[in-house]
């Protein structure tokens, strides 16, 4: 069975239907890229996922819950509950800017009372550690590079053990120079089977590190495959010509 | 002469605790009230936000003699309930000031409140916090944050809105520097308060400025 299963997917804002019956699923430990211009409806459909936008119909269902059901949606604590398997990474880091990068890490769990406040510290630590950032603990997202939020923004997501992890264009807002070290940090998770979909721009991400891309245009998929394939050998026009214009 | 000096400053400086009195009450009373009233206009119950908006207009749109005015005895005057509305004048200028400045203290947070960017709300929800919490762990820290500079603004015209007591013969600082020029006929009692408020405002910007670094989040 799927971790995640979207059917029949729309949404609308206003008139404008920015997301047309999408049906997709991916498995566990399954890194997917998904691209396409800006306004195909890539971002959107992420955060359908994690309930950061109210869809209009179809069915999400995440590790064999339902978040919504043929258009209704699941009670206020179910929701909580499967959205809660799920960590987001933003495009512009949205770190909260009264906290220190560690405070950061520790408030979500400290605030859900599963673990001792030691074991949290100790993650965090390590967690740090992981993306390089051990020596800013105690420093302020404000004196942190783009690079260096991101990055901790992926530890704070990483920090509620979520079975998968999505990006919204992580790299987006960032100077060309800091985007690799943002990447690395992804591919390492990759690495570590970790399951995630990435909205990106990145065309070398999606072609080194994703198992399997899907190209979005006026809210459909278009075309979805495996790396080497939907590089090599593209399908539809559509993603020909997409690919013409982002692959020098 | 020094005898002279002696005997206005005292009274002066007597007066200038009725100030300082009057600024406390009044500011520690009305930031939690206007904090409140923000609350409320943001409320999804539209007549509390309605009711809260009007009473905003109201007490910024008129000038804030004109409340002390008709609570001190405007209130006394009404029919039937009149009686029970006679206050100590001290204690009707504290209502005056705490009602009129909670109005400025609300239109403040709101302003802080617009900003934040809701990324900031995005990044809560995904994290699993409550609205509770993301209330309290996000949001006002960070309202409380933006809205600093402008609260310091509104402390340190509290301040200077005290003098508006002399108007209903509350002893105040002003009140004894205007007795001293009139039965001595001597501009100095003037400048004398003139030093005493730029002290007391003085002293409040510095804790504004200290709050403002330590609060810098750098």
């Amino acid at each position: 069975m799927a971790l995640i299963e979207v059917t029949g997917l729309k949404k609308s804002f206003g008139t404008n239907e920015v997301l047309k019956q999408i049906s997709f699923s991916m498995n566990k430990n399954e890194v997917v890229a998904i691209i396409g211009p800006s306004g195909s409806g890539k971002s959107t459909l992420l955060r359908s996922l994690v309930n950061l936008e109210q869809i209009d119909g179809g069915s999400v269902q995440i590790d064999n819950d339902f978040l919504v059901k043929d258009g209704v949606y699941a009670k206020p604590a179910e929701i909580k509950e499967v959205t809660s398997k799920m960590g987001m990474v933003f495009q512009h880091f949205n770190l909260f800017p009264h906290l220190t990068v560690k405070q950061n890490l520790e408030m979500a769990p400290s605030l859900r009372k599963t673990e001792s406040a030691s074991e949290i510290e100790k993650r965090s630590k390590d967690l740090l550690q992981k993306v390089g950032l051990s020596e800013k603990a105690n420093a302020y997202p404000s004196n942190l590079s783009g690079g260096q939020k991101q990055r901790v923004a992926i530890a704070r997501a990483l920090m509620l053990n979520p079975d998968i992890l999505l990006f919204d264009e992580p790299t987006s807002a960032l100077d060309p120079e800091l985007t690799g070290e943002v990447l690395k940090v992804m591919k390492d998770l990759a690495e570590e089977s970790m399951t995630m979909i990435v909205v990106t721009h990145e065309m070398g991400f999606a072609r080194e590190v994703a198992d399997r891309v899907v190209f979005m245009d006026g809210g459909e998929i278009i075309e979805s495959n495996n790396p080497s394939e939907f590089f090599s050998n593209p399908q539809h026009d559509r993603t020909k010509l997409f690919l013409q214009k982002n692959l020098k | 002469m020094v005898e002279y000096w002696n005997s206005i400053i005292w009274p002066m400086l007597e007066g200038a605790q009725m100030t300082v009195l009057l600024f406390f009450i009044a500011i520690i009373i009305s930031i939690p009230l206007g904090f409140l009233l923000t609350l409320a206009v943001k409320s999804s119950f539209k007549p509390l936000s309605w009711l809260a908006q009007t009473y905003i207009i109201v007490m910024r749109g008129t000038p804030l003699l004109l409340q002390l005015l008709l609570i001190c005895f405007g209130l006394p005057m009404l029919p039937i309930v009149g009686e029970y509305l006679v206050f100590d004048r001290f204690v009707a200028a504290c209502i005056g000031f705490i009602l009129n400045y909670a109005a400025y203290f609300a239109e403040i947070f709101r302003g802080g409140l617009l900003a934040i960017d809701k990324g900031q709300y995005e990044a809560a929800q995904v994290l699993g916090l409550s609205k509770l919490q993301t209330t309290t762990r996000v949001i006002l820290p960070q309202m409380f944050r933006v809205a600093l500079p402008a609260v310091s603004n509104e402390s340190i015209t509290l301040i200077k809105d005290t003098a508006l007591l002399y108007a209903v013969a509350v002893p105040e600082l002003l009140h004894f520097a205007q007795t001293a020029v009139n039965r001595d006929f001597t501009i100095v009692p003037y400048f004398i308060a003139g030093v005493i408020y730029l002290i007391m405002t003085l002293i409040l910007s510095l804790f504004f400025k200290w709050l403002e670094r330590r609060y810098k989040f750098e």
